[in-house]
C-alpha cells in the first residue's frame, strides 16, 4: 500500500478553497435579496430537550445499523441536527429533524435531497444512484424523488434549515416552498484576520456569522450544535468518512475522479483503517480522511463532549469514543 | 543518465535534453487530483468555530428580509 492517499489528504484544504469560493461566492451575491434570518436566531429557544444533540450523517452505517430505526425506539427528547442528505432517511423513519444544515453548492445536486421538483426523468448524471448515502434513490431515484416530495411538503412547515449562503439558489427555492424555516450563515472561507479575505468580505456585505465547517456538511452540523445551539454533549450518527469492508470502489464518493486521474492506479489512493469498535477494516478516499483528521483536530478544541454512535467508519481517536448508541441516549458510559 | 549510458558510437547529429526536467510521475497524479478533489466547504486552522465579526456586531437584520 502507498501513501499516496494520505500525502493528497494533506493538501486538501487549500483545494477546497479552489473548488468552492468562486462558486460560493456568487450563490451568496444571488441569495443575497433572499437572506433572512441569521444562524445565531437558532439559540433560543433551545431545540430539544436538555444539553443534548444527536447529528446525523448520510454515511452508510446508518442503514447498516439501522441507527435511525433504533434511535426512534429509544424515546430521544434531545436535539436532532441532520445533514441534508439524511433528511430523506430521517422521515422516511419518521424522524422530523429540528434543524437540517445544507451547505454543498452543487447547481444540481443538492436539491435532490429535498425532493427536485424539477426532475421528471432519470438523471444523466449517476451521482444518486451510484451513491449509498440514500439507498432510496439508487433503487428508484424517480420513486424515490416523488416520495420525497411529498414528506418534504407534509413536514417542512415543522422544520428550519440552517443554511449557507454558498447554496444553489434551487435549494432555497425548494426549501422557502416547502414552508422551511431558514437561518443563514457564510462558510468560513479564509483567515478573517487577512485584508483580503473572503470571509471578511462576505460578513461585511451580509452580516452573517462565518462558521468553520471543517470541510463537509457532517462536520458543519456538529459545529452548528456545540457552537450555535450551545449542546454540550453530541453523539454522531452516520458520520463514517468512509466505506464499509466489501463496498465496490465504484460506488465511493470520488470513484469517477480517481479513475479519470489514476487509471488502473486509483485503488492506491484509497486508504485502509481498522476500527476497532466492530473490529473491521473500512477503507476511505483522500477527501474523507482529510475531513476525519479536521474533525478530530476540532473536536479537542470544542467546548463539548463528543461521542460517534456511527458503529463503524473511521472517525475515532483522543475526543471521540466510540460508543452504542443506546449507551448515549440513556448515558450510560457516555 | 550521461553518466550511466555510454555507447561505442558516436552520432553525427546533436541531442539536446528537453529544458525542464520530467516531472515525477506521482507528483502529477496528486496535481491532477487536486484539482478535482476537496470538501463542500473550507476548513480554516486555528480560527475558532464562529466569527461574528470584530465588534460583536452580532447579526444585522435591518437590511434584509424577515424569514418566513
Amino acid at each position: 500500500m502507498t501513501d499516496l492517499g494520505r500525502r493528497i489528504a494533506r493538501r486538501l484544504g487549500d483545494a477546497t478553497f479552489e473548488r468552492v469560493a468562486a462558486v460560493g461566492a456568487e450563490n451568496a451575491s444571488t441569495n443575497r435579496p433572499r437572506i433572512g434570518q441569521s444562524l445565531l436566531e437558532l439559540a433560543q429557544p433551545p431545540l430539544g430537550k436538555g444539553d443534548t444533540a444527536i447529528v446525523i450523517g448520510a454515511g452508510p452505517s446508518l442503514h447498516r445499523r439501522r441507527s435511525l430505526e433504533r434511535l426512534a425506539a429509544t424515546g430521544y427528547s434531545g436535539a436532532v441536527v441532520a445533514v441534508d442528505g439524511a433528511l430523506g432517511a430521517c422521515l422516511r423513519q419518521g424522524i422530523v429533524p429540528h434543524l437540517i444544515v445544507t451547505v454543498d453548492p452543487h447547481p444540481e445536486r443538492i436539491v435532490r435531497w429535498f425532493g427536485d421538483p424539477g426532475l421528471t426523468a432519470p438523471s444523466a448524471d449517476d451521482y444518486f444512484r451510484r451513491q449509498e448515502m440514500d439507498p432510496a434513490h439508487a433503487e428508484d431515484e424517480l420513486a424515490a424523488n416523488r416520495e420525497l416530495l411529498q414528506l418534504v411538503d407534509r413536514y417542512g412547515p415543522h422544520m428550519r434549515v440552517a443554511i449557507a449562503t454558498c447554496a444553489s439558489p434551487a435549494v432555497v427555492d425548494r426549501c422557502e416552498k416547502a414552508g422551511m424555516r431558514l437561518y443563514w450563515w457564510n462558510p468560513m472561507y479564509d483567515d478573517y484576520d487577512q485584508p483580503d479575505s473572503l470571509s471578511r468580505r462576505l460578513h461585511a456585505e451580509n452580516g452573517l456569522p462565518c462558521l468553520n465547517g471543517g470541510g463537509n456538511v457532517g462536520t458543519a452540523a456538529w459545529v452548528v450544535s456545540h457552537a450555535v445551539l450551545g449542546k454540550t454533549r453530541i453523539g454522531l450518527v452516520g458520520l463514517d468518512f468512509g466505506y464499509a469492508p466489501g463496498t465496490s470502489f465504484t460506488r465511493t464518493q470520488y470513484y469517477p475522479e480517481l479513475r479519470d486521474m489514476f487509471g488502473d492506479r486509483f485503488t492506491e489512493a484509497f486508504i485502509h483503517v481498522e476500527n476497532p469498535f466492530l473490529g473491521e477494516t473500512w477503507f476511505t478516499d483522500p477527501a474523507y480522511y482529510w475531513f476525519r483528521d479536521v474533525f478530530l483536530g476540532m473536536a479537542r478544541e470544542a467546548d463539548c463532549r463528543t461521542f460517534n454512535c456511527t458503529e463503524g467508519g473511521v472517525l475515532f481517536g483522543d475526543g471521540v469514543p466510540m460508543v452504542a448508541l443506546e449507551a448515549f441516549v440513556e448515558e450510560r458510559g457516555a | 543518465m550521461n553518466d550511466y549510458l555510454k555507447g561505442n558510437y558516436k552520432l553525427d547529429a546533436k541531442i539536446e535534453e528537453p529544458a525542464e526536467t520530467v516531472t515525477d510521475t506521482t507528483d502529477e497524479f496528486e496535481k491532477k487530483a487536486l484539482a478535482r478533489l476537496g470538501g463542500s466547504i473550507c476548513f480554516v486552522s486555528k480560527k475558532g468555530f464562529l466569527w461574528t465579526g470584530d465588534g460583536n456586531d452580532g447579526p444585522r437584520t435591518a437590511d434584509r428580509t424577515p424569514a418566513r
